[in-house]
């Protein structure tokens, strides 16, 4: 069925999930039952009787510990019967506002189940305040206070509709008037059951609004949180986006064209092989993008290189290999980390250390002091403010320097290739898989331990490596190029 | 047409108390003939009145008053279509739940009488003189299968209305007051007699003092 159950619904009111609906509806058809069900019996007013009642006696709970084949004790029995109770299946008759079952001989009845509770539509104020306005239709003033309040605010907030209200609460007036009077009471005492489940005076415990006042209290803590966030016009969020788009267009390889191919239409390598990681002569493109931002800058390791390079010269290295020591930390694995923070604080952080790294007074506290019980991010307060010292400071001086003049000015440019058929397909007959991960990560780490060891290093040896590196990276692909 | 619009809100209404009746021991043939009957007046009211409706609203050259006017009857239709579509949901659910081949399962509800007498207001008959269509085989899935139209036909309506016009709900004044004045005294009375039993649980002596205060009440006016 495609029919459009949830009408105008906008999820303002909270609607728990629950389960349990179907199998209490179960238990309550059972019930109807006229020979294995519950007895019923006739309610007497004044000038009428009415049928169909039960008591909260000894017949339900005999019922219900019958049907339910299980050895239920009278006093869970009847919890059973409260919770039937406080779902909306069955209400008290007098006494309607205590959602539960007395173990005495008052009176319950079966609720109809056009009032039943449902998860398919949400209970709408709309009928509440046609129910509201009734009542007040019969007689004045009988509207209970919390009851006189939600009117109010009813009328406040669905003030355009107020008319529609007021005469359909008329026309139903009416309508019921045309019952019988016995008729009319039984339906009155289901219209009235029906909203103490639903819109229940307050500290009265429902089937329905239990959770709903749980979840109230997580609604206005999530509003309170979603107030306080830190927010953002979208003007200016959008024009971050705008400029980070523009920036990155050229540099995209499917927006625009990947130089000198495309390794994955074309089958040539040359793309990756002139952006190795630790290549000794970057393309132009790589290079312009360490100009972006400081975080492009570090994350390329060419580009690391480059600007370790420059500090050097500088002689405040040391930042930078902080910062390192702390991405370790970050990144290492658990056994190590205890053995790692304590290197780092002899190397940078102790008094008198061998390359002590200039932080401000309160986050060296907070490190020291966090350093005694070591885990992950412990150096993250000071890793920030290095990071910050040498974005603002050390990476304008960098992109001016003549480090990275020259190593823009080297930079190479590469000629788009052009290849026709038979050549695409030789490149794809000549593919070859790459190093596998593993002996990656071996030369990577060999790489690391080099470095450790020869750190701090004056600059010549830096070079020297560099270009040895440069020396053995292309041999191995040009083979296969030359094919 | 707010004569027409009264009509619908009336039918709306006995639609309603004719719903709450459906799956409880008054449930039966007669009762779910009456609900059908029921519905296809409102259908034909609703087609009337939303085609009155959308044909003046989308008329531009239309007086300020009398837009207000007719924007007033347009909250309170698409209201009373939304009300008229939920309960037929609804009954089209309970339809689905109980059966009328099983009469054991039907909720024991209390009601003794059906819903005759609201379906004639209804339907502004005199009272329904019918007898109790028998029921042949498969009518009941048959049923359902109208109703599934007609909710589907209120369903468009509703998004028709919605494309069509463009009416600011929270522009709308409404006319009439914050409290329904209370019908006439002798309507009210009377229903107090009924309705003692809910409002004083248990007050036995009041009750039969307010009982016998009524009585002579009535019987004043009868002599007067």
């Amino acid at each position: 069925m495609t029919i459009r159950n949830v009408l105008r619904d906008h999820g303002q009111r909270y609607r728990p999930r629950m389960a349990c609906l179907k199998k209490a509806e179960k238990v309550v058809l059972e019930m109807q039952d006229p020979t294995t069900g519950v007895k019923l019996q006739p309610q007497r007013l004044v000038i009428t009787t009415i049928p169909h009642a039960i008591t909260g006696k000894t017949d339900r709970a005999f019922f219900i510990a019958n049907h339910l084949s299980v050895c239920l004790f009278s006093s869970e029995a009847r919890s059973f019967g409260s919770m039937l109770v406080a779902l909306g299946y069955i209400y008290p008759i007098q006494d309607h506002k205590r959602l539960v079952v007395k173990p005495d001989a008052s009176l319950y009845r079966f609720q109809t189940p056009y009032f039943w509770p449902t998860q398919q539509w949400p209970v709408e104020d709309t009928d509440y305040a046609i129910y509201l306005a009734k009542r007040n239709i019969r007689k004045k003033g009988i509207l209970e206070l919390h009851e006189q309040e939600q009117y109010n605010h009813l009328h406040k907030w669905m003030n355009h509709k107020w008319d529609f209200i007021v005469m359909q609460a008329k026309e139903q007036y009416r309508a019921a008037k045309e019952r019988k009077k016995p008729d009319r009471v039984v339906f009155d005492c289901q219209e009235r059951a029906y909203w103490v489940v639903h819109r229940p005076p307050v500290r009265t415990p429902t089937g329905m609004s239990l959770s709903l006042q749980k979840t109230i209290c997580d609604l206005i803590f999530g509003d309170l949180q979603s107030i306080m966030r830190p927010r953002v016009k979208s003007s200016v969020s959008i024009g971050a986006l705008v400029k980070y788009c523009a920036t990155y267009k050229a540099h995209d390889p499917f927006l625009s064209k990947c130089l000198p191919s495309n390794p994955w239409l074309t089958d040539d390598v040359t793309y990756w092989t002139l952006n190795m990681p630790n290549v000794e002569i970057p393309t132009k493109m790589r290079v312009e993008r360490w100009t972006f931002s400081f975080g492009e800058l570090l994350s390329d390791p060419r580009g690391r290189d480059d600007f370790r390079l420059f500090l050097k010269k500088e002689f405040s290295g040391e930042n930078l290999a902080f910062w390192e020591g702390c991405e370790d930390l970050k990144w290492g694995t658990a056994a190590t980390m205890k053995e790692k923070a304590e290197q780092i604080y002899k190397t940078f952080l102790a008094r008198g250390a061998p390359r002590w790294i200039n932080i401000d007074g309160k986050t060296m506290e907070i490190t020291v002091k966090g350093l005694k019980h070591p885990h992950r991010y412990v150096l993250d307060a000071a890793q920030t403010h290095i990071y910050m010292l040498m974005k603002k400071d050390s990476y304008g001086r960098y992109l001016k320097s003549p480090v990275f003049k020259e190593t823009m000015k080297k930079a190479i440019c590469p000629e788009e290739h052009k290849f026709s058929e038979s050549q695409l397909e030789q490149n794809a007959r000549n593919r070859r898989p790459s190093l596998s991960p593993i002996v990656i990560r071996q030369q990577e780490q060999e790489q690391k331990a080099k470095m450790a060891a020869n750190a701090p290093v004056d600059i010549t040896q830096v070079m020297s490596k560099l270009s040895k590196q440069g020396k053995e990276a292309p041999p191995r692909r040009t083979s296969v190029n030359n094919d | 047409k707010t004569k027409d619009k009264c009509q619908f809100l009336c039918v709306v209404a006995c639609y309603r108390h004719l719903a709450s009746c459906a799956g409880g021991c008054t449930d039966s043939l007669q009762l779910r003939d009456e609900l059908r009957q029921t519905r296809e007046k409102a259908l034909t009211l609703a087609e009337a009145i939303c085609r009155h409706l959308t044909s003046h609203l989308r008329d531009k050259t239309l007086p300020e008053d009398q837009r207000k006017e007719m924007e007033l009857l347009w909250v309170a239709f698409t209201s009373s279509l939304e009300l008229l579509h939920v309960d037929m949901c609804k009954v089209f659910n309970i339809g689905d739940t109980f059966s009328l081949t099983n009469t054991a399962s039907l909720v024991q509800t209390g009601l003794q009488g059906g819903g005759s007498e609201v379906a004639a207001r209804a339907l502004s008959l005199a009272d329904l003189n019918q007898e109790p269509p028998t029921l042949p085989a498969g009518l009941e899935s048959q049923e359902q299968r109208a109703m599934e139209q007609e909710i589907s036909q209120i369903d468009h309506m509703i998004d028709d209305m919605e494309k069509k016009v463009n009416v600011l709900r929270w522009m709308v004044e409404p006319r009439g007051p914050q409290y329904a004045d209370p019908l006439s005294s002798t309507e009210s009375a009377s229903f107090a007699l009924v309705s003692v039993d809910e409002e004083q649980p248990g007050h036995e002596p009041l009750f039969q003092r307010s009982f016998i205060f009524v009585l002579l009440l009535l019987l004043a006016v009868v002599l007067s």
